[in-house]
């Protein structure tokens, strides 16, 4: 069992030698904003996980040292990149260093003719983007959180993009990466060998191992990305139903269209409709018989778009939909792209407004068990809410999962308002326990408990060894053998089980 | 803007358009004050009310300008706007 202790200030001398004195942070404010994420956080307990200093390294040795002392010290490591994280990732359950990665961002290459580009885990999908803008070519990952969030948290979350159809989500944009391993050693992870190499069946794909790590067995410390041509030419399109069942049957005939432009079908149901007509100013005017939407885009060349965009028109026509207008579908689809600038309020049962921070549980649920999932997600989150008196469910979503085959199954979220400020000791294992139950539903289908977001945290990471069966074991073997003191961000996914420990995530 | 004007500073007066919502300018919606008890509205001058709205179409047609070359809608296609009772 491994015993975490107070960092020593000779500790801290020892980190300003290897970083210098603005590498390392003890002040009070750079630790508590470290010290969550936007996922609800028990803000009654913020004390007990704020970290004990904060790390800035420059380069892949520095993090090597830094990991090496800590192992040698048994200090906790806990990886930080934008802190957009819908998951705890990022939370430092246990104190200990936080190693901010944001100083890495450089672009180290653009190689335009085998069409990667290598950077530092720290740098912005937009702003790379900008840079690469001048050639004529784009990094395509796209999140909701493009505008804040780093490809290093985009790697150890293995995260999920808008237009993952088209282009194929955080997994398949990355090429390769470097990583520090929990014992400091630094390595070089792909399909196989070879830094720009997309397909190799040499050894285990070990890229694959590591991707979505949640910072548990090391910290990326640079990456090597697809490069694509830069789209010609976007088209959305938002259509409107009289029923989910309706606008549920039509997302299927949209998703299966086989147009290889298709970025992505999103199904919003009744409850997400009747939420954005209460606080939404695109969709306060729309009449009541508007009960769900679907939306769509397409991004390519101008000879795929324009074809391509009939056909939808069509389909969504012919399958039920009545389209919703130019504004709100190219304003909205473009408002996607930067979900987390939406100011957040709820509504208590009376309307009152109140602060809320944004909550959303995600899944991936097959295309045939959406309509009994939304039932039951709704179900559980109505009498969490009549218990607790501060949820307020803003809808759910179901967005196409697959990379490049955009049909099967969706990426399903229900976005759920949460009264922070009201959080306590008596009210904080009910909405873990909502949350539990939000998961078992989706295991109960034969869906994976989170498609994007991760599952490291109490109500989600007990559920992981359900989902995993056997596969748990293997995890708990490796991470025991490439982290020996469990020194990389310890308390998460269950995996101080490797060690015998089987301590609560929250205290 | 030169000198003090009236209209710049003080919104319009608010006409109701749901049971939650109300309205001083042209699609720009507001929460009925009377549910922001708990937390209060905040008084805004007019001009500040549609810089903050402008700059949201600027940030959205800058977005539009990131991801692709070109924007195509439905009218370019000659597939109509905004269906009537949409």
């Amino acid at each position: 069992m491994t015993t975490f202790v107070a960092i020593r200030d000779t500790v801290v001398d020892e980190l300003r030698a290897i970083l210098g004195e603005e590498g390392v942070l003890t002040g009070k404010a750079a630790r508590y904003n470290r010290t969550r994420v936007p996922a609800p956080f028990p803000v009654h307990r913020w004390a007990e996980y704020v970290p004990d200093l904060v790390v800035l390294p420059r380069s892949a040795e520095q993090v090597s040292e830094i990991v090496k002392l800590a192992n040698r010290e048994r200090i906790p490591v806990v990886p930080r990149a934008g802190g957009t994280g819908l998951n705890d990732g990022a939370l430092p359950l246990k104190r200990g260093i936080v190693v901010d990665i944001k100083r890495m961002n450089q672009i180290k290459e653009v190689d335009l003719v085998d069409r990667t580009v290598t950077v530092g885990p720290g740098i912005n999908m937009l702003k790379l983007n900008e840079e690469l803008r001048k050639h004529n070519v784009m990094f395509p990952d796209d999140p909701a959180s493009y505008p804040c969030s780093l490809v290093g948290g985009r790697i150890g979350t293995s995260g999920w993009s808008l237009i993952g159809g088209r282009y194929g989500h955080t997994r398949d944009l990355v090429i390769s990466f470097q990583i520090v391993l929990p014992t400091g050693e630094i390595i070089e992870v792909g399909d196989g060998g070879g830094r720009k190499i997309r397909k190799s069946s040499s050894g285990f794909q070990l890229k694959h191992l590591f991707m979505g790590h949640q910072g548990t067995l090391g910290i990326v410390t640079e990456a090597t990305l697809e490069l694509v041509p830069r789209p010609e030419m976007e088209f959305a399109a938002f259509f409107h139903y009289p029923s989910y069942t309706a606008a549920w049957e039509s997302t299927g005939a949209l998703a299966k269209s086989g147009l290889a432009s298709l970025g992505g079908v999103v199904l919003f149901d009744e409850y997400k409709l009747r939420y954005l007509r209460r606080d939404d100013e695109a969709y306060i005017p729309r009449p009541d018989h508007v009960r769900a939407v679907v939306a769509t885009a397409l991004y390519g060349t101008r000879d795929e778009v324009e074809p391509a965009a009939r056909r939808i028109m069509r389909i969504g026509r012919e399958s039920g939909g009545t389209y919703l207008g130019d504004e709100i579908s190219s304003g909205d689809w473009a408002s996607r792209h930067d979900r987390y600038a939406t100011p957040l309020h709820g509504r208590l049962d009376s309307g009152e407004v109140v602060p809320m921070s944004w909550h959303c549980e995600d899944a991936s649920i097959n295309y045939s068990q959406l309509p009994a999932v939304m039932e039951k997600w709704h179900a559980i989150t109505a009498r969490y809410a009549e218990k607790t008196g501060i949820l307020d469910d803003w809808g759910m979503f179901a967005y196409t999962n697959g990379a490049y085959k955009p049909w099967g199954d969706y990426l399903t979220e229900i976005d759920i308002g949460i009264w922070e400020q009201k959080l306590s000791d008596d009210n904080w294992p009910d909405w873990v326990a909502c949350k539990r139950e939000i998961g078992q539903v989706a295991l109960d289908h034969g869906g994976s408990i989170t498609a994007c977001h991760g599952a490291t945290r109490e109500g989600d990471a007990e559920l992981i060894p359900v989902e995993m069966g056997g596969g748990f074991d293997v995890m708990l073997k490796i991470k025991a053998a490439l982290d020996p003191n469990n020194i990389m961000n310890p308390g998460k996914y269950e995996l101080d089980r490797a060690y015998g420990l089987d301590e609560k995530v929250f205290r | 803007m030169i000198g003090f004007r009236l209209s710049a500073q003080k919104p319009p007066e608010a006409r109701r358009i749901t049971d939650d919502v109300i309205q001083r300018f042209e699609h720009i919606y507001e929460v009925d004050p009377a549910k922001m008890t708990i937390i209060e509205q905040q008084d805004m001058p007019a001009w500040d009310t549609m810089r903050i709205v402008d700059s949201r179409w600027e940030h959205l047609a800058w977005m539009h300008d990131h991801w692709a070359d070109t924007v195509l809608t439905a009218e370019d296609l000659g597939e109509g706007g905004p269906h009537p009772d949409g």
